[in-house]
């Protein structure tokens, strides 16, 4: 019995030895979801890899990578040009790689009869200069604004692709999440807000086109759409390793399938 | 599989399909186009996004090869420029740093009444100022001034002392928030947010307390402004009891309407006319410590000062880009009879409560552009009891009051950043026998020649 607990001990010695260990750091907005659900795929495939994943912002990733202490850095923005400076400086070099696509979609109430927007109106609707709906061809009625909250990634992204950086309407109202967002718009006639591609479809709302093209995976494959954006890995150079077969399965047809599962745009068309 | 278009192609351990002759085609069109942007500089590769987009759109390139090059590029920023290595907030929108640097000659007299000798000097001075100002999300702003020279009304430092260095000062530190195009607030040392004369305000002034500013816009040619400010002069020790143990503030508010009117030649109504009346008065307090030209170290008690500032600028008057402007200037102390006797001690003087300037000028163009040039010429009376000495322009009659004789002042751009500036002042006393250091120059005379550089 003394025997075979030290035999199975030292075995498990080895196995632990023998695992490969990959850290990835980063945002919030592929490490909450996609990246833990794409290593769970890759563990089932690749027998003795363990992941540490912490998805506490972009930032963290990119310094993770400059540090030294991940192997994937997670952002939904591209690298500042201080951080590839600081990266330079100790010798690192940024890598970029595009994993996914994230689009956002701008919503209405069903009710609501309006089908189009330019991007020049949603930079002034939401920003405050636009307040009623009449004033782009609706129906005339007070122009109710749904946000996200401010820590989250999406708020600034949608400041950034669809109001060139202004403030947002001292009216609009902060909800926590998409489903909220979708839920608050379902309710008021007179609701706009932005979902993520996943949100799209639920009750009570409908997607307006942003001139002249609706969000889809389509649309942002094939740079219609305005409101999407680029998520990343970051690597110190080209990925050796395990990093290198981890990301070349999210590139591959299995992991750009869960991307899409996810609610992101894969970086190409699937068959 | 990994398709030509978005597949990575710089990671070539992931290609493994049979397109390759067509990737190493898309590379080297990526490595010519790395090649022209990289070789075009720095300030050009900061700014080919949106080339990189237009290629990406087109298909000319892959999105991973459009990220690649976006890296390198963003690299090859980093480190060559300086603005690589600056890590600005993103709630910035704008930050503005300038400063200038005035190299003067100056020639002086100053002869005090019932005295027998004029002090005659010249002087080479020079002024150094450095600002920062940063406009932020939701309307806020801060900023901050540097310069040479401690006191309030002058940033000129004489050369002197050998080689000796000199200090720099912290001129101005603010806080501000404008909610909406109606309302700004600042907070701190500010720039003087009032519209006014040097007759009145030392131009050099940065006042320190908190300001409110209200715009009333009526149609489209008339604006009413109102503002306010509580303004700290001293912080004085409460303990000490009576005027010497409470603080020093002056509350001045002012209410400015400008009307535009007349037409150019495309219909702009180009020609303005401001008005500005306003009030100003201190709480009985005292002053102490002040280091400005003419300084008054003592109870701030005498003065209530009525103000009625404007101006009428005329433009396109002898062709496009010129303009005449008349301007004036208007005090009246409504307590110079207790400044004048009691705070001032000159018993049985008259109050002389009044203080006023009459000024025309001639310009072409805005003075910032090379071959602008400008002339002004301005009278003014200033009586012994009608104004803040602390406050009025260090330049004129040395900042003394019962003065009054006219400044001339031209400037021309040698460039759109540097100019030379000339400006002579002559003044002569209005009642002879004051005994009062604020008030006891028989006459004075001032040259200064300046040239002024701006970065």
């Amino acid at each position: 019995m003394k025997k075979t607990i030290l035999l199975l001990a030292a075995l498990s010695a080895v196995t632990l030895a023998s695992a490969q260990k990959l850290v990835i750091k980063g945002s919030d907005t592929l490490g909450a979801k996609l990246v833990p659900m794409l290593a769970e795929d890759y563990k089932a495939r690749h027998a003795g890899v363990i992941f540490e994943i912490a998805a506490e912002g972009s930032t963290t990733g990119i310094s993770a990578i400059i540090d030294g202490t991940a192997q994937i850095g997670m952002s939904s923005r591209r690298a500042k040009p201080t951080e590839v400076s600081a990266a330079t400086a100790k010798g690192v070099s940024m890598k970029p790689i595009i994993v996914a696509f994230d689009g956002i979609g701008v919503i209405v109430n069903q009710g609501n009869p309006l089908a189009a927007l330019t991007r020049r109106q949603v930079e002034q609707i939401f920003a405050g200069d636009i307040t009623d709906w009449s004033q782009v061809g609706g129906t005339s009625g007070k122009i109710s604004i749904y946000t996200r909250n401010t820590s989250s990634g999406t708020y600034a992204d949608f400041k950034e692709l669809a109001m060139k950086k202004r403030d947002y309407a001292s009216s609009s109202q902060k909800m926590a999440g998409n489903e909220q967002i979708a839920a608050e718009v379902a309710k008021n006639p007179n609701g706009i807000g932005y979902v993520g591609l996943a949100y799209l479809h639920d009750p009570g709302i409908k997607t307006v086109a942003i001139d002249g093209a609706l969000p889809s995976e389509e649309s942002v494959i094939a740079k219609k759409y305005p409101y999407a954006r680029p998520t990343f890995y970051y690597t110190n150079g080209e990925p050796t390793g395990e990093a290198a077969k981890f990301v070349e399965f999210t590139l591959g047809d299995e992991g750009q399938k869960i991307v899409r599962k996810v609610g992101f745009v894969p970086v190409r068309a699937l068959n | 599989m990994v398709g030509p278009r978005f597949g990575p192609t710089t990671g070539t351990q992931f290609n493994d399909n049979p397109d390759r002759p067509i990737m190493l085609h898309l590379k080297s069109k990526l490595f010519a186009l790395a090649s022209v942007l990289l070789c075009a500089g720095t300030a050009f590769a900061q700014d080919s996004g949106p080339l990189i987009d237009i290629l990406v759109r087109k298909g000319l390139i892959t999105d991973q090869e459009g990220e690649d090059l976006r890296s390198e590029l963003t690299k090859d920023f980093a480190a060559n420029s300086a603005a690589g290595k600056l890590n600005l907030g993103s709630h910035l929108t704008e930050f503005k740093l300038g400063g200038d640097v005035r190299l003067r000659h100056q020639v002086e007299t100053q002869a005090p009444q019932n005295g027998t000798v004029s002090n005659e000097r010249t002087r080479e001075r020079f002024r150094f100022r450095f600002n920062g100002d940063a406009l932020m999300q939701k309307g806020w702003g801060a900023g901050f001034a540097l310069e040479t020279a401690s006191a309030a009304d002058s940033g000129n430092q004489t050369f002197e002392n050998g080689n000796n260095d000199y200090n720099l000062y912290l001129a101005r530190a603010y806080v501000s928030w404008r909610p909406n195009l109606n309302w700004m607030f600042v907070g701190g040392k500010q720039k003087n947010p009032f519209y006014t004369t040097d007759m009145v305000w030392d131009s050099d002034i940065n006042p320190q307390g908190v300001t409110e500013i209200h715009t009333r816009f009526i149609g489209a040619k008339d604006t009413l402004e109102f503002r306010a400010s509580q303004l700290l002069m001293d912080d004085n020790n409460e303990t000490g009891g009576g005027r010497a143990g409470r603080d020093a503030w002056l509350f001045a508010q002012q209410a400015v309407y400008t009307h535009w009117f007349g037409k150019d030649a495309i219909g702009n109504a180009v020609n303005s006319l401001v008005i500005a009346p306003g009030f100003m008065v201190y709480n009985d307090s005292t002053l102490s410590g002040l280091d400005n030209e003419t300084p008054f170290n003592g109870t701030t008690d005498g003065l209530a000062v009525f103000t009625m500032p404007g101006e009428v600028n005329w433009m396109n008057v002898a062709g496009a880009g010129t303009a005449v402007k008349l301007y004036w200037d208007f005090a009246y102390n409504l307590e110079a009879e207790r400044r004048v006797r009691k705070v001032y001690g000159l018993a049985g003087q008259p109050k002389d409560a009044t203080a006023w300037l009459v000024g025309v000028g001639y310009g072409s163009g805005t003075g910032k552009v090379q071959g602008d040039y400008s002339v002004k010429l301005d009278y003014r009376s200033l009586g012994t009891g009608s104004l803040d000495v602390n406050l009025s322009d260090s330049d004129w009659a040395f900042g003394r009051l019962n003065q009054e004789g006219f400044k001339l002042a031209a400037a021309y751009n040698l460039t759109d950043f540097a100019s030379f500036n000339a400006t002579y002042f002559h003044t002569t006393d209005k009642r002879e026998t004051q005994t009062s250091a604020v008030s006891n120059l028989d006459h004075s005379q001032i040259l200064q020649l300046d040239l002024v550089v701006k970065f």
